[in-house]
């Protein structure tokens, strides 16, 4: 959740957006009529904000070159079935039209957003002629209705299907579009957080119904004189850490969260290693099953890599767009089903650790032990230009405390780096 | 769709309601902090706006009298195996419970929908007191999520589940979750277009057209099988193209039948009750156990629906406390046609949504444009007698206050809900006289 991207909602929209009240002459007019109206049409679109920037295709370009390695893992390097390299590569066709499809849709949404007040101001451009920019916030549920249209076309593709797989993977698509629904629910009414924290529990029910995998977890070797067995079965306990998972996979990266294209930022990365794990893992081993998980997870998150890149594209330094709570839901909630289905969640969670260490360093402000103020961003100096760490405990301010000063874009890019060393040593 | 219940969702909150300004004192103070703030608590809840009336208690006993022939059918006079009998008892006890959570949730959500200006006047109030208060908005927000929930958690419970089922349940899930959110973001966006409203049911109806396992097969009515010379067509991807077709239609036509207190609420549980009935003559009728699975299926989903709808309608009978907004016939129409696709009984659906489809060819001029169509086909109110007259316009409210006089809205709801309902018994007659000769 990044908080220096909103200001009170529901404050009454000022007088020089005549956007905002050109819907509500008087009292009798409604907006919406009774049936369509074919003859008096709604009056297009008026709006005196500019139209928010071009998307960065400079970043997003260099971004794909990320796409030449993994095309060599997937067709040269391991030999993978051809059947199951083309389901791969449609759904990775099918991804980037949903990557075209976000980059167009996010800024015919934005003004729709904005007529409604759900925006925000740039806390860490206060000072500046940027921080009184409205920006449109939950841009993350284009996000979200993109890659739902195209995970559920992808079912039609795939040639390696059968009903577990079926079951699990409509389960998959009810959590996500659940958790989707319960985000965008939250950000417009905006619900208290001790609400905020249960949700993730509720949308991923779908899936602790269906999943229908082991429940056993494998006892490390040098436990196991002690333990007397080498697996042991969980049962409901092994559901309710994949509930947990949910709730930790959405909540932390809502709270690793305050500068620009950070959000997104991370989830591209993770969804990065896990698709390389995916492929990787297929390519390695020979249990059929086992490659089944990974592909299917690589199907669920090769979408996500490529509709949030569309959305990094406004939203990397300065945002044009802010992603919302939506946003974050939607994407630790794929996240973690992929790492569910995928039956790699403790991979998953190392994924996470950046996400892991702001958790643990939160912990004391967030029970209280410390003071919690409202923000726990960064101060920002409008002279320079720069972010000086505050004594707040999130990965953010020790970047900054022990880093120094740093700029907003590129402390984003350490944090990204951070997080990305962190494959490199897996 | 009930236009009379909205005004400019983009309206400045006015200065005499202080709750929408409290949460925005300085440029600084964000409502939302980076992470949940255990010591600086978010200022709790102030509003000036008074508490939405009671749940009208009164009308959900007297409708619940109807609960005591489907038991009667359910145990009595059907022999049904007895584990479906407790699937469906369970079922119904989650129903229950959804109801009264439902009713619980209800006044919570109002208060913040309010506070997010997601209101609407309404219009058949226009010159009465009434006609200036404003009324939360979306309310089918609450039933749809605590609907969800039930049937999720009804998955745990049901013995006879195999795996094509659970396809199709989560399938069915995802559509009527898929279509709520679009329901929702509409509702808050206010998307224009009308071709939209016809591409959004589309859109969320794919997991459905995508997991349907079943036939594709259309029955030839027997009049006509020495014309055709078949007794059953496969229709393949034109039966998809239907099912597709009639998720758009059950969800637009509730959506433009609409417009008194309480019509569009009252229409579908007034079709999930013929809904449930309906699949529970056929489950005891029937020996076929993949007919039996298919009705225990539009069972499953029907029930939850009745019961969370009437916790909605507790609010929404006349005298509206709240609207529901489109996010409430989107959610329904998609469920019903929904259980319809599923529960191969699309046919039978229809006839029970006669005056619906009556209501759409009677807008068709205004809709294609041939007569002018008015912002609002509305009828008249007239504050000084209370009661509405109807307009020239092309829908079943104005044709019904043409040829029955002036009517006040709560009379004018209670006959067409009843007209609603003489459809549903014609379509079981119907079905009673031709079931030997049609099938």
């Amino acid at each position: 959740m990044a908080p220096r991207k909103r200001i009170s909602k529901t404050e009454p929209s000022s007088p020089e957006h005549p956007s905002s009240s050109s819907k509500g002459n008087n009292n009798v007019t409604t907006t919406v009529a009774a049936a369509p109206i074919p003859t008096h049409r709604k009056p297009p679109l008026q709006t005196n904000d500019p139209p928010i920037a071009p998307p960065k295709w400079g970043l997003i370009l260099k971004l794909s070159l990320f796409s030449i390695p993994y095309a060599y893992l997937l067709f040269y390097h391991y030999k993978i079935e051809p059947e199951l390299q083309r389901s791969v590569i449609i759904n990775a066709g099918m991804s980037v039209a949903g990557f075209l499809v976000t980059v167009k849709l996010i800024p015919v949404a934005s003004k729709y957003v904005l007529k409604r007040n759900l925006f925000g101001f740039d806390i860490n451009k206060k000072g500046t002629p940027q921080g009184n920019v409205k920006v449109p916030e939950s841009l993350g549920i284009v996000v979200a209705i993109v890659y739902l249209v195209v995970a559920i076309l992808f079912q039609y593709f795939n040639f390696t299907a059968d009903s577990i797989w079926l079951v699990e993977y409509n389960a998959a698509l009810a959590c996500i579009c659940f958790m989707t629904l319960l985000g965008f629910v939250d950000d417009v009414l905006d619900v208290p957080w001790r609400v905020k924290l249960v949700l993730p529990s509720i949308a991923a029910l779908p899936l602790l119904m269906a999943y229908a995998g082991h429940t056993t977890i494998v006892i490390p070797k040098p436990l196991v004189p002690h333990v007397g067995m080498e697996v042991l079965d969980l049962g409901w306990i092994y559901k309710l850490y994949m509930g947990l998972l949910a709730v930790f996979c959405t909540n932390s990266i809502n709270i690793h969260a305050g500068l620009n294209g950070l959000e997104v930022g991370q989830t591209v990365v993770i969804a990065t290693a896990i698709v390389v794990h995916n492929i990787m893992q297929i390519g390695a081993s020979s249990d059929p099953e086992y490659k089944q998980a990974h592909a299917f997870s690589i199907y669920l998150a090769q979408p996500l890599l490529a509709t949030s890149l569309g959305l990094l594209s406004y939203n990397w330094y300065p945002s044009s767009v802010f992603v919302g709570d939506t946003f974050t839901y939607f994407a630790g909630m794929t996240m973690a089903v992929v790492g569910i289905l995928g039956h790699f969640s403790e991979t998953l969670l190392i994924f996470f650790l950046p996400q892991v260490l702001n958790f643990l360093m939160s912990l004391p402000q967030l029970f209280g032990f410390i003071p919690c103020p409202r923000h726990r961003l960064p101060r920002f100096d409008p002279q320079t230009g720069l972010l000086t760490g505050t004594k707040d405990g999130t990965l953010v301010n020790f970047f900054l405390r022990n880093l120094g000063r740093k700029s907003e874009k590129a402390l984003c890019i350490y944090l990204l780096g951070f997080q990305l060393a962190f494959y490199n040593r897996l």
